[in-house]
């Protein structure tokens, strides 16, 4: 795993992307070709692999699931030449879907295991006091997919920051190695209650690392 | 500004309720880069171009391109695409009363002008009265009394639209470039003179190229052939298909729509000439697409350099009939392969003909590397070769399979029909030995890789007469033929290397009879797709039985249509329509493929199809 990472030039260039409204339908995978094609279309000059088979070299930091929304994802990806950030930014507007907006472009401060947490904005029609009681509960027991299988996990002490206003929003553990999808307590919620929820909408706000900082 | 004008609130919180349960949902909500959006108050016209299949196979199509971006390209007009949603998004739309809807605005397309469909082949009749249906229109045009929207269409099949009569409100024939531009300007000043739809199509019955089924009345003769067509004023009694004259000068696509699922075809696309050259007598492209004439070179390097740069493919293929036709072929590539080795991009040339496939072109061609190597000889012998006037020959064959093998490949791909006209058993067996031959070369090549065999596959397809070739009086071949045929070329196998797969006969059946259909047929279609049929083109939708029905129950006999000889002076139900090409050489053309006799392609010589004497000397650029 190592030597396949040092042979790829670190990073230099960091842009907070949204993916919002219609984007919200777009795959993972999908995803990653739109974006390498609007990387093209604006001839940003990226890194390519070498070889036999070059390719464009862009790294996402969490993947969305299909039919989430994000303001402030992170796309990564290395700048042979110096672009001007606000230049990067622009230049990927004018190539880029209506919905997908390239936020800010940075340096990369942080490393992709500096984030620990998400924050998510969720609305849909329920009734928010009783929302508020099942998460209240001493356990929240859902079934988790692993690489392994299934496991069985409690959400409970893994919620934090939890409000309930106009909209509810609350954070969850985030990462590679572990990442909760807010949908699974959705869905705990939705069994809890014995009916569909509609008008469900999610949408990551932020990125955060232990110290409750934003990724920068 | 253009953020706010794209969004439909209302239309997204409807989707959004169910969108996570369909199939891929990114075909249905838009927002791809390279589609138009534009402010409602500012235009005047809306078009909706439907193409009646799926996201994927729409999206590939380049004709669909070509018209969105011409019409896009007036300020006023919006033209937005639309296409049909398979069963699990279907089943939703109609169950929560979301009516057929635009990509672009995501705005129901009852509302729009135009409702136009591209009709590329038979067997996507009965989705268009689905789309129609879903739309929350009725499928009749009579039923539908207002000028807007109204139900046009064009593509190749349109030069036989009688089945579609009943539906349609008016058709296009011919190159839609110039002639949907005039039919939008007609109805901005319909609209603003609030004049009724009666007058539109009264108006658009006197512009080149455009036919209204209503101002037409057909009889027919006790045996069940046409009697007569009759135009009513102001209708002309001919329809003569439209051409663009200026090929270099037309307009070429500068930008896609780029889709962020993947399509079918997902690439940049050039188109490098229309018409061809060949006259292969069951090609139905190859006489309704004449005149043949070629871009200029810089104007497709221009073009590609442009689509490439806009979209961000890299991978763009040449599209024509028959690529290798090109004049300069040699001297386009190598301008091309400047430009796309540069700039990292991939060429393909999809339409190959075996017999200029030279070593040099071979080392172009990526997109064969991927797929593997396919030819279509399509028939078995060198007599039936000629009779169909497919001039390539064995050698041809043989010789190009070689150069194959020498670079490395062993999968070949054969394509072949059955069915043909005058078709004997030793035509038949001529394709197995041919196949044969096929494997032979491949271990007469000393550096073949030891211990690698070949593999030879065999595609057999039934004939289908259509109009407007010099076949379009050939009877189809019955089951029983079609299938005593295959039976014999099974017998007649005898090496593993070969594998053979036979198409459907049930679905050539259909689409002979639909496309040689007359007026009355378009009652089969609209029970057909009462009883449910609809993407007829999908082997998991396509129902035949239903298709019978429908025909039994209008008493119309699907034999009488496809499977009879039609003689040289009866009329044709299509003749009205002038595809330019005139029939007189069409017969002669059929009876010099019964005597089995050749006829030159038209570099070789100009064998006076019409072209010239309909269109005048200089449109063909074939024999210049
Ligand atoms: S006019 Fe002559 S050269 Fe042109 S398409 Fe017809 S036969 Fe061929």
């Amino acid at each position: 795993m190592s030597e396949v990472i040092s042979a790829v030039p670190s990073v230099n260039t960091r842009v907070f992307f949204s993916k919002t409204d219609r984007a919200k339908y777009i795959s993972h995978l999908d995803l990653n070709r739109a974006m390498q094609g609007a990387i093209k279309r604006a001839k940003l000059p990226v890194w390519y692999t070498e070889g036999y088979n070059p390719h464009m070299y862009v790294q996402f930091m969490l993947p969305l699931s299909l039919g989430q929304e994000g303001v402030r994802e992170v796309l990564d990806f290395r700048l042979l030449e110096d672009v001007p950030f606000e230049e990067v930014t622009e230049r990927l507007n004018n190539a880029l879907p209506l919905d997908i907006r390239a936020v800010e472009t940075a340096a990369p401060v942080l490393k992709n295991t500096d984030i620990t947490t998400a924050e998510y904005e969720i609305t849909a029609d329920i009734d928010k006091e009783d929302f508020l009681k099942f998460t209240e509960s001493e356990k929240i027991i859902v079934e988790k997919k692993t690489k392994k299988g299934t496991s069985e996990i409690n959400l409970k002490p893994l919620i934090s920051e939890l409000s309930v206003c106009e909209r509810i929003t609350l954070r969850l553990p985030a990462g590679n190695d572990f990442n909760i999808n807010p949908m699974l307590l959705l869905d705990a919620y939705r069994a809890a209650l014995g009916k569909e929820l509609s008008r469900v909408r999610i949408v990551r706000t932020k990125i955060l690392c232990a110290d409750g900082s934003e990724f920068r | 500004m253009t953020e706010n004008l794209y969004k439909n609130t209302e239309m997204m919180n409807k989707l959004d309720e169910f969108l996570l349960d369909i199939q891929k949902p990114a075909r249905y909500i838009g927002g791809e880069v390279g589609s138009v959006i534009k402010d409602k108050s500012k235009v005047d016209v809306r078009f909706a171009f439907c193409f009646p299949d799926t996201y994927e196979i729409g999206m590939s199509h380049l004709g669909m391109k070509i018209l969105y971006g011409l019409k896009n390209a007036v300020p006023n007009y919006w033209c937005e695409r639309v296409f049909m949603p398979l069963p699990d998004m279907e089943e939703q739309m109609r169950r929560r009363g979301i009516p057929l809807y635009a990509l672009e605005s995501l705005d129901p397309i009852r509302e729009f002008d135009f409702i136009g469909f591209t009709i590329q082949y038979e067997l996507c009749y009965t989705t268009i009265l689905e789309m129609l249906d879903l739309a929350g229109l009725p499928v009749l045009a009579e039923e539908r009394t207002e000028l807007t929207p109204l139900v046009v269409a064009g593509g190749p099949c349109v030069c036989n639209a009688e089945p579609l009569c009943d539906f349609i409100d008016l058709f296009i024939i011919g190159e839609g470039e110039e002639v949907n531009l005039e039919l939008m300007r007609l109805m901005e000043q319909c609209k603003k003179e609030s004049a009724p739809k009666r007058e539109f199509l009264e108006r658009a019955a006197q512009i080149e190229g455009i036919y209204i089924p209503s101002l037409y009345d057909v009889e027919y003769n006790a045996d069940g052939t046409v009697k007569s067509i009759t135009a009513r004023k102001p209708a002309p009694q001919t329809v003569t298909k439209r051409i663009v004259h200026d090929i270099d000068k037309m307009y070429a696509p500068d930008n896609f729509v780029v889709p962020f699922c993947d399509i079918v075809h997902n690439r940049a696309v050039v188109e490098v000439l229309r018409g061809c050259i060949r006259g292969c007598r069951f090609c139905q492209a190859g006489y309704i697409y004449r005149p043949f004439r070629e871009k200029g070179k810089t104007a497709i390097l221009d073009q590609t350099r442009c689509l490439c740069e806009n979209t961000g493919y890299d991978e763009v293929s040449l599209s024509s009939l028959s690529t290798s036709d090109y004049k300069d072929i040699e001297g386009l590539l190598k301008t091309l392969t400047d430009y796309t080795s540069k700039n990292g991009i991939n060429l393909s040339l999809p339409s190959l003909r075996v017999d200029r496939f030279s070593e040099e072109v071979f080392k172009e061609i990526t997109d064969v590397r991927k797929s593997g190597l396919t030819f279509a000889p399509e028939a078995g012998s060198q007599r039936l070769r000629n009779v169909i006037n497919k001039n390539v020959t064995e050698k041809n064959v043989l010789d190009s399979v070689k150069i194959a093998f020498e670079g490395g490949y062993s999968a070949i791909k054969l394509y072949f029909m059955l069915g043909l006209p005058t078709e004997t058993e030793e035509d038949i067996e001529g394709i197995y030995d041919l196949a044969k031959a096929v494997v032979e070369q491949f271990y007469a090549n000393p550096n073949r890789k030891k211990g690698k065999a070949p593999s030879v596959s065999v595609s057999l397809s039934t004939f289908i007469p259509k109009p407007f070739t010099p076949f379009e009086f050939e009877p189809q071949a019955s089951e029983e033929e079609i299938r005593s045929k295959q039976k014999h070329i099974m017998e007649y196998a005898n090496d593993k290397k070969i594998t053979i797969s036979r198409s459907k006969y049930d679905v050539s059946l259909l689409e002979a009879v639909l496309a040689r259909a007359d007026r009355r047929v378009g009652k089969a279609v609209y029970l057909a797709w009462k009883k449910g049929c609809k993407l007829d083109g999908w082997e998991e939708y396509f129902d035949m039985n239903k298709w019978r029905e429908a025909f039994g129950e209008c008493g119309l006999d699907m034999s009488f249509y496809a499977n009879r000889r039609r003689e040289y002076d009866e009329t044709a139900p299509w003749s009205h329509i002038n595809m330019l090409v005139s029939r007189e050489f069409l017969i002669n053309e059929n009876k010099k493929a019964h005597e089995g006799e050749t006829t030159p392609n038209c570099r070789e010589q100009c064998s006076n199809c019409g072209i010239i004497k309909n269109v005048g000397g200089d449109i063909c650029r074939a024999i210049r």
